[in-house]
């Protein structure tokens, strides 16, 4: 839908759900800043990092999954990109391969949750990172899946675009607040 | 009865009455008016069950030995309770319903940005509440409202949890909050209202919100490692297993000093409002008490390791005692321009002002105290002592709570249409005053001489001073009784007023008491400055304004 066919109430409403969505961003990635924080003091604590006898996970299935979600979000913005545009078969087949990518991201990470180690406090820093970040991947990601079934019954659409467009800022936050601890977790 | 609508997503609500009844406090409700008085009620309830709790813990520390309570465990669990009510359940959201009712009215605005969003963050308060005080059903929650482990983590049953759980919903509560205030704000302004024409308590409201944003996702991150560690075996505050016991201090506080603020900001915003009006003065210094409140929003980021000094490493005391005194000079700043703004006004002695002038001779007092304990040598002295809940006490007692009664004096008439009893006001206003006075500086006293914190049984001699303490905090109790009568009593016998009781310049004047459901009819026109008392153009704007909206009576008459 044009801007220029917008109400001023409409056009209102559209600018406070963006400016919500921004805020909401900024102040919930503070908790993973935070976790992240959690992680340094941690491992400032310890001589080394890993703590001597602990093996660093790999990060190269975890780094392509990375770069899988980062495909993901890419693809997520051309769907809603093409719906506001009014095609409707894109939109649908960018979505599913956006929501694809993301599942594949959320197995590679579960399967890093179960197979590290128990080993005290690294491994109990780990598990909290990664499944904290996983609960928010999942959450967002089902809410995509109801976007992509909302869209094929005609609720989401080129004349209701936000749920499409929130729900792909949400997946940005899952993007950054993943880019935050993929170094720390993988690669410092 | 006819129904309208307003801005998409905002539904559509009846026009018939403007009133608010008791029974629309326990339904879901989008109105931004009601939203505000639930949380101002739920506050005011759960003040009485803190409250109850002080008295409790006063009686106990009547004597040196134990009376009340059979044990120090329960004196422990009592005392992390009415902390933890009194600020998260009593305080912060009792500034939240002053915000949700007035800002949208202050900005000319139908309602706030997302009322959805806005119901649902109040709706997390009650079962939030009901967390925090079942944990006594199943071990209440030792720790103290800080809750440091290892305490809170290995010595604390499982209302800790519970405590932990409620806090959760309480911040997320709180940032669902702030992200609406902000929102609104920045985008639902009138026409011709700049952020420097904006009211001065938006402006506070605003600084708050945006240190509720930023400092509140990292009390959440906390949180969940002490839930973790308490229920998941991980061991992130235990330095025998790897953990580190100062990482939960340097979170708490990193969210819990910036929340004194959250607790005392929009205070400061409703005393400028306040003075203004009954001292018929422009504010003396507007730009100065906005941007101080900004101010103090930032720099309150960096002070958090004054509440550390004792276990912080030595090479890090002295940078934040320098922010923890820079913090001073912005509340400095405000307190000169609200002398500027009462100086030379005709001041009306009302209820309200009472409390708004009380608060500033209190609050000069508090803050010095907080001076002594920025300063490392004094701090490292009256650590853990008597001096720490005294100062607390009165920047919260003295600062926050008697400007929620200065609130709650000067626009009860609008939400309600009645006039509080001034008489009754008076009296309880000198009780308070006395009350608070004579309870939190003899703590300060007790605390320089030794007396150490949240213990249930003290040296004897110590026996005099926390009697005065215990007699006064009995005083405090039944001023408060006096305010909840004058509260009920107005509410059904309070002198009917028009729109205008106080003839103030800012928008929630502009509509009728209370407002009708979209608040105003028609888009109203904000007055050029909303300070401009005693103007050429003021005169006439208040004269036609209370035309517009008369007292019942006076509109019957004519």
């Amino acid at each position: 839908m044009s801007q220029e066919s917008l109400t001023p109430a409409e056009l209102l409403q559209q600018r406070n759900r963006r400016t919500g969505l921004t805020i909401f961003q900024i102040s919930w990635i503070l908790v993973f800043v935070c976790l992240v924080i959690v992680n340094w003091q941690l491992r400032g604590n310890h001589p080394s990092w890993p703590p001597p006898g602990v093996n660093a996970p790999s990060a190269l299935l975890p780094g392509l999954a990375t770069l899988g979600l980062l495909a993901s979000a890419w693809l997520a913005r051309a769907a809603t990109r093409s719906l506001a545009a009014g095609s409707r078969a894109a939109f649908r087949r960018q979505w599913r391969a956006a929501l694809a990518l993301g599942a594949l991201f959320l197995l590679v990470m579960g399967y890093e949750w179960l197979s590290i180690p128990v080993s005290g406090i690294y491994s109990d820093v780990f598990r909290m990172m990664t499944a904290f970040h996983l609960l928010h991947a999942l959450a967002i990601g089902l809410f995509m899946s109801m976007i992509a079934r909302g869209a094929g019954a005609g609720r989401v659409s080129a004349q209701n675009l936000w749920p499409a467009e929130g729900a792909t800022g949400l997946w940005y936050f899952v993007v950054v607040a993943w880019l935050l601890f993929f170094p720390v977790l993988y690669l410092i | 009865m006819a129904t309208i609508t307003a801005t998409p997503g905002l539904g559509s609500r009846t026009t018939e009455g403007a009133a608010i009844r008791a029974a629309d406090l326990l339904r879901w409700s989008l109105d931004h008016k009601v939203i505000g008085l639930q949380y101002m009620a739920s506050s005011l309830f759960f003040f009485i069950v803190g409250g109850t709790m002080a008295m409790l813990i006063r009686w106990e520390l009547l004597t040196p030995a134990l009376d009340l309570m059979a044990d120090g465990t329960q004196y422990n669990a009592l005392m992390t309770i009415h902390g933890s009510v009194m600020i998260f359940l009593w305080i912060i959201p009792m500034m939240a319903g002053f915000g949700n009712y007035l800002v949208p009215l202050m900005l000319g605005a139908k309602d706030m940005a997302f009322p959805w969003l806005n119901a649902f963050a109040f709706w997390l308060i009650p079962p939030a509440g009901v967390l925090m005080i079942a944990g006594w059903l199943v071990g209440p929650p030792e720790a103290g409202w800080t809750s440091y482990p290892p305490l809170s983590t290995l010595f604390s049953p499982d209302g800790q949890t519970m405590w932990a759980m409620s806090l959760h919903l309480l911040g997320v509560s709180s940032i669902l909050g702030a992200i609406n205030f902000v929102v609104t704000i920045r985008n639902m302004r009138p026409a011709g209202m700049t952020i420097w024409k904006m009211p001065l308590f938006v402006w506070a409201v605003l600084a708050t919100a945006i240190i509720q944003v930023l400092a509140t996702p990292f009390l959440t991150g906390g949180l969940t490692l002490l839930i973790l560690d308490r229920t998941a075996g991980t061991s992130f505050f235990d330095p025998g297993s790897g953990g580190d016991v100062l990482l939960w201090q340097n979170v708490f506080w990193f969210y819990s000093h910036p929340a004194v603020y959250i607790m005392i900001l929009p205070g400061f915003g409703m005393v400028s409002e306040v003075l203004a009006v009954h001292a018929r003065k422009p504010v003396f210094g507007y730009r100065a008490i906005g941007l101080s409140s900004m101010s103090i929003a930032l720099v309150g980021f960096t002070v958090w390791a004054h509440h550390m000094f004792t276990s912080l490493q030595p090479a890090l005391r002295i940078p934040f005692m320098i922010t923890s005194m820079i913090i001073a000079v912005p509340t400095g700043i405000k307190i000169f321009s609200w002398l500027g703004t009462i100086w030379g006004g005709k001041i009306r002695f009302t209820a309200a002002m009472l409390f708004a002038l009380g608060f500033i001779t209190l609050f000069v007092f508090g803050g010095i105290g907080g001076i002594f304990l920025a300063a490392v040598p004094v701090d490292i002295h009256l650590h853990d002592t008597y001096f720490v809940v005294g100062h607390f006490h009165f920047v919260l007692f003295g600062g926050s709570v008697f400007l929620i009664f200065a609130g709650i004096y000067h626009w009860f008439p609008k939400m309600t249409g009645r006039r509080m009893n001034e008489r009754l006001g008076q009296l309880h206003f000198v009780t308070t005053y006395i009350g608070t006075f004579f309870t939190f500086v003899p703590q300060h006293i007790a605390g320089a001489l030794g007396l150490p914190r949240r213990v249930a049984m003290y040296d004897p001699a110590f026996t005099n001073i926390n009697t005065v303490i215990s007699l006064a905090a009995f005083l405090l109790g039944i001023s408060s009784l006096i305010f909840m009568y004058n509260i009920l009593r107005s509410l059904s016998h309070g002198e009917r007023v028009g729109g205008n009781p106080w003839r103030g310049l800012t928008l929630e004047w502009a509509t009728t008491s209370p407002p009708p459901p979209w608040n105003f009819r028609g888009d109203p026109v904000p007055f050029d400055d909303p300070y401009g008392y005693g103007s050429d153009e003021s005169g006439p704007y208040l004269d036609a304004v209370e035309r517009r909206f008369p007292a019942p009576e006076e509109a019957a008459g004519a």
